[in-house]
C-alpha cells in the first residue's frame, strides 16, 4: 500500500531523512518511533506530498508521490502534529469543506460527513464553532477531517500530544478500531503509547532507519530501543 | 473549478468572519466619501479625477491589510499544510485567495460607482475619464492584490507582509522619480515601472493598450511567482 524506496530528504548541507526504504502493507498500522528531530515529520510530510524527497521515491497505493501527486494525495488522510483546523468554522462546516477539498462529489458529503461524526461521537459538538472547543475535541474533529473521505492511508504525526489520559486511551482506541480497514502509519516518541498501539515500529535515529520489527515479537521495546539508540 | 469555488467560499467566510474586511470598508468608504462631498462642494465641477487619485492612495494603504492574512494567517495557523496536502493544484489555492480578495476591493469600487450616478443625476459629466478611471482602478487593484497575496506567501508574520506589500507599493509608485536620477536606458525601465505614470492616462480619458498590458502582466507574474513560493518547500 505504501512504498517508501531509498528516501533522502536534505535542507542544504542538513540531511533530514537519509536513504529509507519501507513498506506497509494495507490493514497495518506501523509506528514510526524516534527521539524528536530524528526525521519523523519529514518522513511523513514527504509521504504526504508536503516536502519533495531530495532522492529515492514514495508510493501510495501505487501512485508516485511526486509524478503523481494528486492521485496519491486522495488516497491518503492526513493530521499534522498541531491538529490544524479553520477555528472560526462549526464542525460540520469545517468537515463538508474538507470533504470537497478532498474530492467527495457533493452529493456524496452530507452521507460521508455524517458517517464520520458518528463514527467519532461529535454529534453533540457539530454546530458549535470550533474555537469554543476542547482539546480533546479539536484533535477529534483533526482526526474526522482526515477521515472523511474514506482515504485507504491515514497518517497521524504525534496524535497524542497535548491530550490528557483518558484523550490518549481514547485516541489509542480509535486508531486501533481502524486496524485492518485502514493502513495507519502514526509517529510518537513515546515508547509506551507505540507498543500498545501498533502492528509494526519502525525506529528512526538521526534520520535514518534502523530496524523495523514487528510489535508480537517485540516484548520489550524499551530495551530494544535502548540497544539500538 | 468546482475545487475553486469551495475553495473561494471559504475564503469569502473567513473575510468577512473577521473584523478586518469591515474596517477596511468602513474606512474607505468613510474617507473617499468625505473627499467625493468635498471636492463636489467646493469645485461644483462634474469630474471625479482628484477622487480616483484619492482611492488610488487608498487602495495602495488598505490592500497590504485585506491580503495580509491571505496566507500568512494559514501558514501560522499550520492550516496551509492542509490545503498543500488536499488532491489540488497550488494555483487554485492561489487564484482562491486572489479572487477572494479581489470580490473585497471590486465591492469597494462598485460601492463608489455611486458619486458617478450623482454626477449624472446632477450634471452633464465627461463620461470617457470616468470609464477610464473606474477602469484603472479595477486593473490597479488586481496587481496590488496580486502582488500583496505574494508577500503573504512568503511569510507566515502578517505584519511583514503587509509591510513588505506597501513597500513594494510605494517603490512601483514612485519609481518614475528615481528614473530621472539614472542614466538610458535604466531610466526608462524605471520609468515604465511607474504605476502612477500608468494609471493616469486613464483618468483622463486616454486608454492604452500597453497601460492595461502593464497592470494584467504584473498580476499574472505576481499570481505565478506566488504559486512558484507555494510549491517550493
Amino acid at each position: 500500500m505504501v512504498v517508501l524506496d531509498h528516501v533522502t530528504k536534505r535542507y542544504g548541507s542538513f540531511t533530514a531523512v537519509r536513504d529509507v526504504s519501507l513498506t506497509v502493507e494495507a490493514g497495518e498500522i506501523l509506528g514510526l518511533l524516534g527521539p524528536n528531530g530524528s526525521g519523523k515529520t519529514t518522513l511523513i510530510r514527504m509521504l504526504t506530498g508536503y516536502h519533495s524527497p531530495s532522492e529515492g521515491r514514495l508510493s501510495v497505493a501505487g501512485f508516485d508521490t511526486v509524478r503523481q501527486p494528486l492521485e496519491a494525495r486522495r488516497r491518503i488522510g492526513y493530521v499534522p502534529e498541531s491538529h490544524p483546523s479553520y477555528s472560526h468554522m462549526r464542525v460540520s462546516e469545517f468537515l463538508r469543506f474538507m470533504a470537497l477539498l478532498r474530492g467527495v462529489p457533493p452529493s456524496a458529503v452530507p452521507a460521508a460527513v455524517g458517517e464520520t461524526v458518528e463514527s467519532l461521537r461529535l454529534g453533540e459538538v457539530l454546530s458549535k464553532p470550533i474555537h469554543t472547543l476542547s482539546r480533546g475535541y479539536r484533535q477529534r474533529v483533526a482526526i474526522a477531517q482526515a477521515l472523511v473521505h474514506s482515504p485507504d492511508v491515514l497518517v497521524l504525526d504525534e496524535p497524542t500530544n497535548g491530550l490528557d489520559p483518558r484523550q490518549i486511551i481514547e485516541t489509542r482506541h480509535l486508531i486501533r478500531g481502524l486496524a485492518g480497514r485502514r493502513t495507519v502509519i502514526m509517529t510518537s516518541h513515546i515508547l509506551g503509547e507505540i507498543a500498545r498501539t501498533v502492528d509494526r515500529v519502525a525506529i528512526l535515529l538521526r534520520g535514518g532507519l534502523l530496524t523495523v520489527r514487528s510489535m508480537a515479537d517485540t516484548p520489550d521495546l524499551e530495551a530494544l530501543f535502548l540497544s539500538l539508540a | 473549478m468546482r475545487t475553486l469555488g469551495v475553495l473561494v467560499r471559504k475564503e469569502f467566510h473567513a473575510t468577512f468572519t473577521s473584523p478586518v474586511a469591515w474596517v477596511v470598508c468602513a474606512v474607505y468608504l468613510l474617507v473617499a466619501g468625505y473627499t467625493f462631498s468635498l471636492s463636489l462642494f467646493f469645485s461644483k465641477v462634474a469630474n471625479l479625477t482628484y477622487i480616483f487619485h484619492q482611492i488610488y492612495i487608498l487602495l495602495v494603504l488598505l490592500v497590504p491589510v485585506i491580503t495580509m492574512r491571505a496566507f500568512a494567517e494559514e501558514r501560522k495557523a499550520d492550516t496551509l499544510e492542509l490545503l498543500l496536502t488536499a488532491p489540488i493544484r497550488e494555483i487554485w489555492i492561489v487564484l482562491a485567495k486572489y479572487l477572494s480578495a479581489m470580490v473585497l476591493v471590486g465591492g469597494l469600487l462598485v460601492l463608489s460607482f455611486s458619486y458617478a450616478v450623482v454626477l449624472l443625476l446632477y450634471g452633464e459629466p465627461d463620461m470617457a475619464p470616468i470609464t477610464g478611471g473606474y477602469l484603472a482602478l479595477f486593473l490597479l487593484a488586481s496587481l496590488l492584490v496580486a502582488v500583496g497575496t505574494f508577500w503573504s506567501s512568503v511569510t507566515e508574520n502578517q505584519v511583514v507582509a503587509a509591510s513588505a506589500s506597501l513597500g513594494t507599493f510605494l517603490m512601483l509608485w514612485f519609481s518614475d522619480s528615481v528614473a530621472y536620477l539614472l542614466p538610458a536606458p535604466a531610466d526608462l525601465f524605471f520609468v515604465n515601472l511607474s504605476i502612477l505614470g500608468h494609471f493616469t492616462p486613464f483618468v483622463s480619458g486616454s486608454l492604452f493598450l500597453s497601460d492595461a498590458g502593464f497592470f494584467l502582466t504584473g498580476t499574472l507574474l505576481a499570481l505565478f511567482l506566488t504559486a512558484r513560493a507555494l510549491s517550493d518547500r
